[in-house]
């Protein structure tokens, strides 16, 4: 309650008497109807005085009587300036257009208004990419990957070589909320990592907040990454698509009703296999490795005020060896929004969002085959509202409640020599309530504050008491609905900016993140098999507290960006395992936890171009990350595996004429923290490793160049086309995967032996768009 | 799943090894103490050692000079008198089932305590044996089972030790280990999947019951051996002050059968 009177004093404070307008409406994009998500209204002749459009491209801006110039824009499209005599209530919805080329952006500059948004916003450290910023960044196998390039961004590691996976600001790979259209996914990688379950086709942007978190976030510790799919082209029919040497994508999209609704169909599946066919050996030969994904959205304007929105995604890969051993995976999301704009003021979203993520192995065949699979799936309903309350609040709210059912496994078939074994199904319930208010003081001061109350609740199933050991002392079995624990917490959000001039500005963000369910795993690598456990009598959620400190400064007419930020990360409740801990099909698999605490600080410097010819952006990080556990490393403080101490990324983007792009990028990293033995004994004659300390030692330094060439063919009015070349690891660096130390049958001698993954892989890929 | 990784890497794009140099700490050498009571011959057998430089080509350097002792749960004490080379044997010791022995190895003027529980031993039944087809478990051959009645208390913790033709497997990939907490009291039949045999071997298995510590201790150090951990530690240490290694005391019962 202290919390809430404090807010409203805030809200009602800076509430205006005077006779004000409502100006409201959409925001869109020109060429195909899609919502410009974060698109800007500004007053130009006030200061500081405008409005955000939200997820769905609503606005609305409160405004006493009288004359405006309104200035509308959104990164990468042309300013629309619309004169207003505001004597009503008014209803403005606006299309902006994409700039015919390059040395259009720059002829909106005469203009005379500055894009500084990143100086004036209040939100720090939102990373956003649509995938067009994107396209001529050279990534492995040549297709282009939201995921990666997050990854060449400061204070984002990737999980290792060609992985998808990512750490945020010396987070775990489990503690980022991965979001596709507001559902939860629960693995985001194809085929081990090297490609990510996001079809460039099919997405319209990314964001991702390391810090500030907005309150309407919730459920993991370290990160969002939201992904928006795209709705659709609205105005016309398209088919777009790409072939690569390794998978091959196709959407299709177009009005259902012209300007009312409109749909997109993509699909990408990879053919490794059909290359596997053509090898000598007959095990390659009966090997099966590929994935397939599809993604499909439609939304249907109902009236002027109502609109409802149909997305989904279902991906699976498949790997098989002959007809002996088959092992697959997959996610499926299904969203089903309503949007209504209650009032010129008031806007409603109403979500219904499924998540599943489930995986499959199957051993043997006929009547020996056994199998094992294992899942988890989410019902999530969710009310959010946006309040555009006057010309200096907007005020976001809403609810939410989540089921969550957690299938840990089963062993089933196969003959007598094996058991059937059926793990324990657990269920949580999973709730959060928020209400956040972005507001301006005076032309200096934007504030984002809010509050997050998140629970849940572990119901049904059994649960588990253990010993400081890890022995089991008690089991009980629950009702279905029965409540084994309720865990709750309230998580504070703040972002401030002070605006010192025009180019420069500082930033806070303040932000507490609590999250229920975790990841356990303990390979280096990211797997399917990684088990989802949810926080229960043994397992206390995860609270993640950050404090970040931003210095932001444009030079050149806004061309070049400058920025610092610090941050300072604590996380309480993290999870490690005992020594020789069975994390698979273990009912008691809580008995294999310790629990420790972990922090993590850096800071981050970006130097960025925007415009011109020559674009992208350069970047160093220096951070830490380090764990403590009572029962590991003797209770002293140790790295984590992802604290690589210097990283550096630089991303170049050339227009050589106006038909070639060329694009290179480099990454240089401290090798991630590893465990390395110091010395060695025998038991019962084997060679043992003797372990002096965890993470003590390093990988090998990281760095790779990749380049790009990007070549527009001749466009025809209705068809676009062009071909990427792309080189990965350019100058073939063998860069250390895993290290293992092994006898020399010869020698007799022992050896550190390195395995590289990868030495120089060219790509090449067609893309076309038929418009 | 670093092997299904590798496989593709492999495969696709020649993934490349090569000998790497990399500097490794000089850990101070600790003691090593491998102590086992067998029930059987009713001897002590223990072996002490010290660690070495992991990329050292010499073999451990013993201990000659330790004072080694075994108490039984009454308190009497024995000394284990040193044998040669690093050993230190006590024989005609007969065992006293389901009591405690404990240990202590006075070294450097460090004295290592563990204990441990002799168990009873679990007879076995006669040897079964089946042929495996070629297939992803490699090239086939013949599996040896091992069955057993389970007593009915829970907390039996067994290790089956093959032999074959006389010689003792003795890697710890080789030894099978198993608890009762899906089979407690039970009729067991359990295959040991650690190794193929051919027409007429003779193998011989050894059950061996072991105290649940010693189960935990082979469970670690068999993680040990996995190269997927993502952070491989010491298995918790047995011994007081830090001195790696065990002290089994156990029972064993053996079959054995020539596969035709």
């Amino acid at each position: 309650m202290k919390y809430l009177n404090t807010f409203l004093l805030l809200l009602l404070s800076s509430a205006s008497i005077a006779q004000t307008y409502t100006i409201s409406g959409t925001m869109k994009d020109s060429t195909n109807g899609e919502d410009l998500f974060g698109g800007v209204v500004v007053v130009k002749e006030l200061s500081n005085v405008g409005a955000v459009a939200n997820a769905y491209g609503f606005y609305s801006l409160s405004l006493e009587a009288g004359s405006y110039t309104l200035l509308y824009r959104a990164s990468g499209f042309e300013n629309k300036e619309v004169v207003i005599d505001l004597k009503a209530n008014l209803t403005l919805n606006v299309e902006l257009s994409i700039p015919k080329d390059v040395l259009e952006i720059e002829a909106v500059e005469v203009t005379g208004v500055k894009e500084n948004d990143n100086i004036t916003s209040s939100g720090m450290n939102v990373t956003t990419f649509n995938p067009k910023d994107i396209e001529t960044i050279p990534v492995i196998f040549g297709e282009k990957d939201i995921m990666k390039t997050l990854q060449l961004t400061p204070g984002v590691k990737s999980a290792g070589e060609g992985n998808s996976g990512f750490f945020v600001r010396g987070g775990g790979a489990d503690q980022n909320l991965v979001l596709l259209d507001e559902a939860v996914v629960y693995n985001a990688s194809h085929l081990l990592g090297f490609f990510s379950v996001f079809n460039s086709d099919a997405v319209k942007d990314v964001a991702l907040y390391k810090s500030g978190i907005p309150a309407e976030y919730g459920g993991r510790a370290s990160s969002v990454m939201d992904v928006k799919m795209k709705d659709g082209n609205n105005k016309n029919f398209g088919v777009s698509g790409g072939i690569g040497l390794i998978s091959s994508r196709l959407a299709v999209e177009g009005p259902i009703v012209k300007d009312k609704g409109s749909f997109i169909l993509s699909g990408r599946r990879s053919y490794l296999d059909v290359f596997l066919k053509l090898s000598k050996q007959e095990d390659i030969r009966n090997t099966k490795l590929y994935f397939y994904d599809l993604n499909a959205k439609a939304n249907y304007k109902l009236s002027e005020k109502d609109r409802i929105f149909v997305s989904g995604y279902f991906g699976r890969d498949n790997f098989g060896f002959s007809d002996q051993f088959g092992f697959d995976w997959g996610n499926a999301t299904g969203t089903i929004r309503y949007n209504r704009i209650i009032s010129d003021k008031l806007f409603s979203n109403t979500s219904v969002v499924f998540s599943n993520f489930d995986y499959r192995f199957t051993i043997g065949t006929g009547d020996d085959a056994f199998g094992v699979n294992s899942s988890i799936q989410d019902w999530n309903v969710k009310q959010d509202f946006s309040l555009f309350a006057n010309k200096n609040n907007t005020v976001k709210f809403g609810f939410n409640g989540m089921h969550h059912t957690f299938k840990p496994g089963a062993l089933t078939g196969g003959n007598d020599s094996f058991n059937e074994l059926i793990l324990d199904s657990r269920y949580g319930i999973e709730v959060g309530a928020y209400i956040q208010n972005e507001q301006k003081i005076g032309p200096r001061f934007n504030l984002m504050y809010g509050l997050r109350y998140s629970g849940f609740n572990l119901v049904g199933g059994k649960s588990y008491t253990f010993d400081d050991d890890g022995n089991r002392l008690t089991e009980t079995t629950h009702e279905r609905w029965e409540s084994v624990k309720y865990h709750q917490g309230i998580e504070p959000r703040l972002s401030l900016s002070y605006v010192l001039s025009e180019n420069n500005s500082i930033k806070l963000g303040y932000n507490r993140n609590l999250q229920y369910l975790h990841q356990l795993s303990n390979s280096t690598t990211n797997s399917p098999t990684d088990v989802w456990v949810p926080s229960s009598n043994n397992i206390k959620p995860q609270i993640g507290d950050q404090l970040a400190l931003g210095y932001y400064q444009n030079l050149k007419k806004n061309a070049y960006r400058i920025s610092t930020e610090v941050y300072y990360k604590t996380l309480q409740n993290q999870i490690d395992y005992r020594n020789g801990a069975n994390l698979l099909l273990n009912n008691e698999v809580e008995g294999e936890l310790v629990y420790g605490k972990g922090r993590a600080y850096g800071i981050e410097l970006l130097l960025e171009k925007k415009k011109g010819k020559f674009t992208g952006w350069i970047s160093y990080t220096l951070s830490r990350s380090l764990r403590t556990f009572d029962q590991i490393n003797d209770g002293k403080e140790f790295s984590a595996r992802q604290d690589r101490i210097h990283d550096v990324s630089v991303v170049l983007m050339y227009s050589i004429t106006k038909n070639l792009a060329f694009a290179t990028t480099f990454i240089y990293y401290t090798g991630s923290a590893v465990t390395f033995p110091s010395g060695k004994y025998e038991i019962g004659g084997e060679v043992i490793p003797l372990y002096t300390e965890r993470n003590g030692y390093r990988m090998p330094d990281y760095h790779r160049m990749d380049a790009g060439l990007t070549w527009y063919l001749k466009d025809k009015k209705r068809f676009e086309h062009n071909i990427n070349f792309s080189v990965y690891n350019l100058y073939s660096r063998q860069n250390a995967y895993t290290i293992s130390f092994e006898e020399n049958s010869e020698t007799g001698e022992t050896e550190a032996i390195q395995t590289a993954l990868f030495k120089i892989v060219p790509s090449i890929t067609y893309n076309f768009n038929i418009k | 799943m670093k092997y299904l990784a590798l496989i593709f890497g492999i495969v696709l794009f020649a993934s490349c090894q090569k000998v790497i140099d990399v500097d490794l700490n000089e850990a101070n050498p600790m003691t090593v103490i491998e102590a086992n009571y067998t029930a059987e011959d009713s001897t002590v057998r223990v072996y002490i050692t010290q660690t070495s430089n992991f990329f050292s080509n010499e073999a451990s350097p013993t201990v000659d000079n330790a004072v080694v002792t075994i108490t039984d749960q009454a308190g009497n004490s024995q000394q284990v008198p040193f044998d040669a080379a690093g050993w230190y044997v006590l024989t005609n010791y007969v065992p006293s089932y389901e009591t405690t022995y404990t240990m202590t190895v006075l070294h450097d003027g460090v004295t290592y305590t563990a204990s441990c529980e002799m168990k009873t031993a679990i007879a076995q039944q006669p040897v079964i044996y089946d042929f495996v087809e070629p297939g992803i478990f490699g090239d086939g051959g013949y599996i040896v089972a091992v069955s057993y009645q389970d007593p009915p208390e829970a907390g039996d913790y067994t290790s089956a030790v093959l032999s074959k033709n006389g010689n003792q497997l003795k890697k710890l990939s080789d030894v099978t280990l198993n608890d009762d907490l899906f089979t407690n009291g039970n009729q067991v039949t359990r295959p040991l999947f650690v190794r193929f045999f051919d027409l007429g071997d003779t193998v011989e298995i050894e059950l061996r019951t072991i105290d649940q510590k010693i189960y935990d201790y082979y469970t670690e150090l068999a993680s040990l051996t996995d190269p997927n951990s993502a952070a491989p530690a010491n298995p918790t240490y047995q011994w007081t002050n830090r001195a790696l290694g065990y002290f089994s005391a156990y029972s064993s019962s053996r079959q054995s059968v020539i596969i035709q």
